[in-house]
Formats: structure tokens, C-alpha cells, sequence
């Protein structure tokens, strides 16, 4: 019994563990939060991830990210191979795969064998993406979003549920185009480094995992409805709600 | 029809209290509290109670009514 290593896992009376051995995982953005996530991940048995980040390890990222290292930072790793390294460490069943680039060049029939996306991202113009490629290919998304000791989840169930833009106003408009305006598309400048740190990253990588796991192991009435929020300096979540907004644009195209 | 609300700062706990038209939507009430805060450019949402209200509805159409107590919450975008 003890030789097993999901022994633990198997006694969890909902959790389906052969399809978590079996489901594809798509992990978009390869942080703070992406570390997390592939670590839950890998530990709670998922194998098949995909990973995708398009940025190397650099010195500020090791207050918070489990599989960077100094010498990833001297040798320019990069992220999203760094985190799929990190994946086999700790994992010999693992097939974890990287993609290095930005996830708007990650190919959109890609996103098909993936059973459901796990958003670990840090701008709102990619997140705004993520959530349309997986709404239109009815894969559940799950995003994750910190910043110091605040922390939200929102959980995305195509066809019928309320998406990650529905949630979205005049204020997320005004941050993107800020930042495309500034930026053009790949060079960030005038971007305020938020602050960050692994305590808050933790809650909401477990949170974000854990509905994972009930997706695969086809439990959508345990999912959260929709949205989860966590404030790390009182101590204190809660549920929330996002409605469906009729007008938004993820729902007039799909 | 004019309409007195309570907008709370979800960060400080702090309320301000604003009169409104009905018509005036989400987006205004989300702006003019950030403004009035001084808040960091950034992404905010305003909910009411567990629901996070929309930003391009009227206050009307969100159900809003005197005397509620909304709340100003930044809405992460770090990861």
C-alpha cells in the first residue's frame, strides 16, 4: 500500500485517478504561478502537460518559483523548460512538454488534447485570448490571477457558463490598450511590476488545481460558481459570481 | 431618478458615499470610486453582495437600488 504512490489519492472517494493519469493539461504562463500549478499538478498524478511561456528565468523570479534556480538565471533558461525539468524531477511519469514562445503563437488546433487550461498568465490581452480558444473548443479554463496578497480564481465551463471576459469592464479595455499602445505587441515598457510573493501564489495555484481535478474526474457540481476570491492581508474568501453577459464577444461569436 | 449608494474601497475598508443617476452605469461608479481613491491604474470590478456587476449595464438594469453598499475590488492580474 505504502508502495503506491497515489495511495493517498485513491482514498479521496470523488477523485478519478485514472482519468487524471490520462487527461492533457494545458499550463499557459510558466511564473510564479505556473510553477505551482505544474508542481499540484504533477504531484496529484496529471502526466500529459503542455507548458507555455515565452520569457527566460531571471533573478527576481526565485523569491517564488519552485524549479528556477541560479543557474537557470546564469544560463538564460528558459521558462517554460525550466518548469517542465522540473515537472520529470519530481515525476517520473510525467510527459511534461514546452512550448517557448507567446501563447497567441501557439497553435490554435493545439489547443484540441487538452482537457482543460489552466490560465497562469499576467496580461489581460492574453488571458482575453486564452479564454476565447478554450471557450470555442468547449475545454473548461481556469484562471488564476495574484497580485501581492490579493489572489482570484474564475472557473470557465463552455458552452453554458459565464467566460473570463463577461467579468471583464471598461477598466480591463483601458489596461490593454495602455499597454498595446506602449508596448506594440512584444515589448512591455511602462508595465508597473506588480508585487508578488509565494504565499498568496500557493493558495491560488492549490484552488486552481483542485478544480482541475474535479474537472477530470467529471464533478462539475463540486466546481466553484465561478469565481473565488482570496485577500491574504485579512485572511478572508469567498465565492463569487460573474453572470453571463449576453453582449459579451466570446458569446456573440461562439 | 437619482439614486444615493455607498461605494466601498474592498483594499481600506473605507465608504463614500455617492448620489447617481439611475442611468449612470457600472463603469462610471467603477471609475469615479478609483478616481476618488486615488487608485493605481489597474483593473477593478464592483459587486454586489457575491455578484460581480457589469460594467457596461445601468445602474437600473444591474438591480442596483438606494441604499446599497457596492464594493470596489482590484481584480488581479498578476500570475
Amino acid at each position: 500500500m505504502d508502495r503506491d504512490r497515489y495511495d493517498r489519492s485513491r482514498r479521496i472517494p470523488w477523485l478519478d485517478m485514472d482519468s487524471v493519469f490520462r487527461s492533457g493539461v494545458l499550463i499557459v504562463g510558466a511564473g510564479a504561478l505556473g510553477n505551482e500549478v505544474a508542481k499540484n499538478l504533477a504531484l496529484s498524478g496529471f502526466r500529459k502537460m503542455t507548458i507555455v511561456d515565452m520569457d527566460k528565468v531571471v533573478g527576481s523570479n526565485l523569491n517564488r518559483c519552485l524549479f528556477f534556480t541560479d543557474d537557470d538565471v546564469r544560463r538564460g533558461s528558459q521558462k517554460a523548460e525550466a518548469v517542465a525539468r522540473g515537472v520529470r524531477a519530481i515525476s517520473a511519469d510525467a510527459e511534461p512538454r514546452a512550448f517557448v514562445g507567446r501563447i497567441e503563437d501557439f497553435p490554435e488546433a493545439e489547443f484540441r488534447g487538452h482537457d482543460v487550461v489552466l490560465g497562469c498568465l499576467d496580461s489581460i490581452e492574453a488571458r482575453v485570448h486564452v479564454n476565447l480558444r478554450a471557450y470555442s473548443r468547449g475545454i473548461t479554463y481556469i484562471d488564476g490571477g495574484i497580485e501581492g496578497l490579493l489572489g482570484k480564481v474564475v472557473v470557465v465551463v463552455p458552452p453554458e457558463g459565464a467566460c473570463l471576459q463577461c467579468g471583464m469592464n471598461r477598466t480591463h479595455a483601458r489596461v490593454a490598450e495602455l499597454r498595446f499602445s506602449c508596448t506594440g505587441k512584444d515589448v512591455v515598457m511602462h508595465t508597473p511590476r506588480l508585487p508578488a510573493e509565494i504565499t498568496t501564489t500557493s493558495v491560488v495555484a492549490a484552488i486552481m488545481v483542485r478544480e482541475a481535478l474535479k474537472v477530470v474526474s467529471s464533478r462539475p457540481d463540486m466546481l466553484l460558481k465561478n469565481g473565488f476570491l482570496y485577500d491574504g492581508q485579512r485572511n478572508v474568501s469567498e465565492e463569487i459570481e460573474i453572470p453571463l453577459d449576453p453582449s459579451c464577444p466570446v458569446h456573440s461569436k461562439h | 431618478m437619482a439614486v444615493r449608494l455607498k461605494v466601498k474601497n474592498a483594499e481600506t475598508g473605507a465608504t463614500v458615499e455617492m448620489e447617481l443617476e439611475v442611468e449612470n452605469t457600472i463603469d462610471e461608479v467603477i471609475e469615479s470610486a478609483a478616481t476618488f481613491w486615488s487608485k493605481d491604474m489597474g483593473a477593478y470590478v464592483l459587486r454586489r453582495g457575491k455578484k460581480v456587476l457589469r460594467g457596461g449595464s445601468s445602474l437600473e438594469d444591474a438591480g442596483v437600488v438606494a441604499n446599497d453598499v457596492l464594493e470596489l475590488i482590484p481584480d488581479p492580474e498578476g500570475g
